[in-house]
């Protein structure tokens, strides 16, 4: 990995195919540990999956059985063995308290938390690079003070609280718009044509994306602004200014291509935050993602969807973070494919 | 970098989920009966005067909006916890249990408001003159909707599949006393049963399935087949439309359903939403995307209760909180010393933080949602100086003077659990500071439940004392609480027992009339009350919050959904 995969990576090609190849192995024992340390962490923690049926109407004989099904009578080391070779042929199981099997679970709340991420994801890096730019270029001056106030109030709220905020906002003052605060479609949902059906999950994205995404973009946003400064002090916007540029092009073909490079880096470091941070916000906006499936399971103890959800967050996040590392080469305008 | 990054993430969200805990999702079941054939008719008109009691409560909007304008629209209802499935061979919680028995399904009977068995899919029954065999006559107008027939034939095949041991049934007590079964016609089937209180209860909370779908599913893989999560088929005055994972289940009017039954809902569309978040709920019933809150937080209650366009409710829940003692340690091994917590806790501070109006102080296990209920028993008083005066007999004496008090050098402190949950936060303050007060010292500790049930239910007991409310059943079968032959089960946690009360809680299990029953419930309760095994806290009561256009809900112990038919919306609050 560093420099030198990367170096590797802009020649294009079968090299970029080969290095592909090499960091996917490179993942696989990572994937191994990430499992097995969430297997033990989750079966070693006090718990008993059948706690959530702790009831006295409930006979004790029935929830024996449960643990007999559920293969808890079992010594841990069986436990493990049994899993992963049922994973490794594609059985996840069956998840203790959803009663289906995890794979079809967490085929229902995958894409929506991939939409809600996504969203985020563009808010993070679209509304920060655009705001600490203007920052950069408006430096010192009043619009930058005030962009600096507000970035920083927003980078230090916890994302639940920004969430309840805007659900309160939302359903008084600023009613009027009709945003939904709850869940990702209207009850009506089913019998709306194609075209309301994407605004209706639109207008449910708003205020969750916003509150995942508003305080890293805030974090982005100065994270831009100083690489922008710094880049708007170079010798070669002296000279691009010298030659005449216009200003706008100054600053967008060279000094934002140029600050944008470190910038996307970011990406990979804010991957995992925004997989954690869904985890909560889906909780405050109902939204029927993994972060509710990996709320609940863990509190339940249901190991079979834990392991295949973790198993999945952790997929995420490394493929995520070699896009990270591809992007970095990609946006570099020293580097050209030939 | 990929590396610790992606493990880091990953593995802190576990630990950091690992140690906190929303509070245990309620568990269920409410209701139970009267059971004999001669009910039958009194049945009827017990149904007719509920459902002008209904009519009755909603006068004022009767008089402007007539029967026909009421029908139309679609109702949104919203809990905290999903319902998990329809199928009701395994279902526990209280929401999945209610949209069963009064939504998707039909049962066999159903509970009148004192939970006394009413004709439903059976329109009548008759029991042998020796007691032995009861037969059911059913209706023949009601149909799977696929448009198969319900016949006798379902009805034995859920028996059949209930009492199957590879069923995981959570209430295989409702059919212990349930022999075998005979399909006499295609309307006609007969069992043979033995005697037993709450005979009939069981077929009102557990709703029909049918055998033409699910006939050739081995018994085992029932709990996990997609009829109860993906494609379930009811009989019941709701269709099933469409489930989305976590996020709602959508019914339909069935128009189809009997007229003498209550025929079509009111509503087109009966949609049931999980909101988890309290304050989100409210803002979603604020801004109308919601038209009713089945339990509400009763602090949120009391503000939507001044919203106008707003009706909050409120009706007595099968559900009490307690702290239990666990009298296998000391000082729980003396009587004296419970009595004297018990007499020391400000039990009627603790309803107002913690539940507001929407509860009252309880005395013992039968609470006001039970028509065994005796309003004039009495509990506990708050009545700090008889503690003080209880602990000085027993030996306890602060003889260092530090506000603790010992018995042979050994203080009078103990660890208190629960789950945290806000409740249980206020409750476990209150209870420090007033125990404080006489001189015990109360170490407080939050365990999330699935690694607390463990603590409390394990043969070594490691608990003190501990906190938790729950959901209790109709049929009133305590016997895995107290019982001395169940000692070292797991529901007996607190290790107190005592002969008379096990002979009371056997009879209460056989005696069929009421008063009997009534009787026995008494001693029951003054033998509790007289140990003080556990410390009785509160009573419960479920908190409606509802659009005021959403009319005809009218709640009691038998759940939320009990009426549900009975609903409608004003024209101009359909969406």
């Amino acid at each position: 990995m560093g420099i030198s995969d990367r170096v590797v990576a802009r020649s294009g090609g079968p090299t970029l195919i080969r290095y592909l190849g090499r960091r996917a192995l490179q993942a696989i024992p990572l994937l191994i540990g990430i499992v097995t340390l969430i297997f033990l962490i989750l079966h070693l923690a006090p718990g008993d999956p059948t706690a959530v049926w702790f009831n006295p109407n409930i006979p004790p004989e029935v929830l024996d059985r449960m643990r007999v099904n559920m293969g808890l009578d079992q010594p841990l080391h069986v436990q493990y063995l049994r899993w992963v070779k049922a994973f490794l042929s594609g059985d996840f199981g069956y998840s203790y308290t959803q009663f289906r099997p995890v794979r079809d679970v967490i085929g229902d709340a995958l894409p929506n938390t991939l939409l809600l991420s996504g969203t985020s994801l563009l808010v993070i890096f679209g509304v920060g690079c655009a705001v600490g730019s203007v920052q950069a270029v408006r430096h010192y001056g009043l619009t930058d003070s005030l962009l600096t106030f507000v970035t920083l109030f927003l980078y230090s709220m916890p994302g639940f609280w920004l969430g309840l905020m805007l659900i309160l906002v939302a359903s008084t003052s600023l009613s009027w718009l009709g945003l939904p605060v709850s869940g990702m479609t209207s009850v009506d949902h089913s019998l709306l044509g194609p075209f309301r059906k994407f605004t209706d999950v639109a207008q449910h994205l708003v205020l969750p994306t916003i509150a995942l995404g508003l305080a890293s973009a805030a974090g982005v946003a100065r994270y831009m602004r100083g690489e922008m400064l710094e880049v708007i002090q170079q010798d070669y916007i002296r000279t691009a200014r010298a030659k005449g540029l216009p200003e706008r092009t100054v600053i967008l073909r060279h000094a934002l291509r140029n600050a944008l490079i470190p910038v996307v880096s970011l990406l990979g470091l804010y991957l995992p935050l925004l997989f954690g941070g869904a985890l909560v916000i889906e909780v405050v906006f109902s939204w029927p993602g993994m972060g509710r499936l990996m709320y609940d399971g863990i509190l339940a103890r249901d190991y079979p969807l834990v392991m295949a959800a973790s198993f999945l967050f952790a997929v995420l996040v490394v493929v995520g973070n070699l896009i990270a590392d591809l992007l970095y080469a990609f946006v570099d305008p020293r580097i050209r494919y030939e | 970098m990929t590396g610790p990054s992606a493990l880091w993430s990953v593995t802190l969200s576990v630990l950091f989920l690992a140690a906190c805990d929303a509070g245990p999702p309620r568990r269920a079941d409410t209701g139970s009966a009267r059971d004999s054939a001669s009910v039958e008719q009194a049945g009827r008109i017990a149904a007719e005067a509920y459902r002008e009691a209904v009519v009755a409560a909603d006068s004022a909007a009767h008089e402007k909006i007539s029967e026909s304008n009421r029908y139309g629209g679609t109702i949104v209802v919203a809990g905290r916890n999903d319902v998990l499935t329809l199928n009701p061979l395994v279902s526990t919680d209280i929401e999945s249990v209610q949209h069963q028995a009064h939504v998707l399904f039909t049962t066999l009977v159903r509970s009148g408001p004192e939970f006394e068995s009413l004709p439903y899919l059976a329109r009548e029954w008759t029991i042998d003159p020796e007691g032995d065999r009861i037969t059911f006559h059913l209706r023949d107008d009601v149909y799977w909707h696929d448009g198969v027939p319900v016949t006798a034939r379902d009805v034995a095949f859920t028996w059949q599949r209930v009492v199957d041991p590879e069923v995981p049934f959570f209430n295989p007590a409702y059919f212990d006393a349930w022999e075998a079964v005979e399909v006499l016609d295609e309307h006609t089937v007969r069992f043979t049963v033995r005697p037993r209180s709450n005979l009939l209860y069981g077929w009102a909370v557990t709703a029909i399935i049918p055998e033409h779908i699910l006939g050739d599913v081995p018994p085992s893989e029932l709990a996990d087949h997609p009829f109860g999560t993906v494609n379930p088929v009811g009989s019941g005055p709701f269709r099933f439309v469409e489930r989305i994972p976590g996020d709602r289940w959508v019914f339909e009017a069935n128009p189809d359903f009997p007229e003498d039954l209550g025929g079509r809902p009111y509503a087109d569309r009966l949609v049931y939403r999980q909101i988890p978040d309290d304050a989100v709920a409210d803002a979603a019933l604020r801004t109308g995307e919601i038209d009713l809150i089945v339990d509400a937080n009763p602090a949120s209650a009391q503000r939507l209760s001044a919203d106008s366009t707003l009706v909050v409710t409120s009706f007595p829940a099968a559900e009490y909180a307690l702290i239990a003692w666990n009298t296998r340690r000391d000082p729980f091994t003396d009587p004296s010393v419970r009595r004297a917590l018990t007499l020391a806790m400000d039990r009627e501070s603790i309803v107002d933080v913690v539940r507001g109006p929407y509860g009252s102080v309880s005395a013992g296990p039968v609470g006001p949602w039970h028509w065994t209920y005796d309003p004039a028993w009495e509990p506990f008083p708050f009545a700090p100086d008889s503690a003080r005066a209880l602990l000085e007999q027993s030996g306890w004496t602060d003889e260092d003077g530090d506000g603790v008090r010992e018995n042979r050098g050994v203080p009078l402190r103990f660890e208190l659990f629960f789950t945290p949950r806000q409740a249980w936060m206020d409750v476990s303050t209150i209870v420090q500071a007033n125990l404080a007060d006489v001189g015990a010292a109360v170490e407080p500790r939050a365990r999330e439940q699935a690694s607390l049930v463990p603590m409390v239910t394990s043969p070594d007991r490691r608990f003190d004392a501990f906190l938790v409310s729950w959901a209790r059943d109709v049929p009133l079968d305590d016997r895995d609480l107290w019982a001395c032959d169940r000692v070292d089960d797991p529901m007996q946690f607190t290790g107190w027992c005592h002969p008379e009360l096990d002979a009371v809680l056997d009879s209460m299990q056989f005696v069929s009339d009421r008063e009997s029953l009534r009787r026995l419930t008494r001693r029951y309760e003054t033998l509790v009350a007289d140990a003080q095994p556990y410390t009785f806290l509160y009573n419960v009561e479920t908190v409606l919050a509802r659009r005021a256009g959403l009319r005809g809900v009218s709640a009691d112990a038998r759940g939320a959904w009990a009426s549900v038919t009975e609903w409608w919306l004003d024209p101009e609050a359909r969406r």
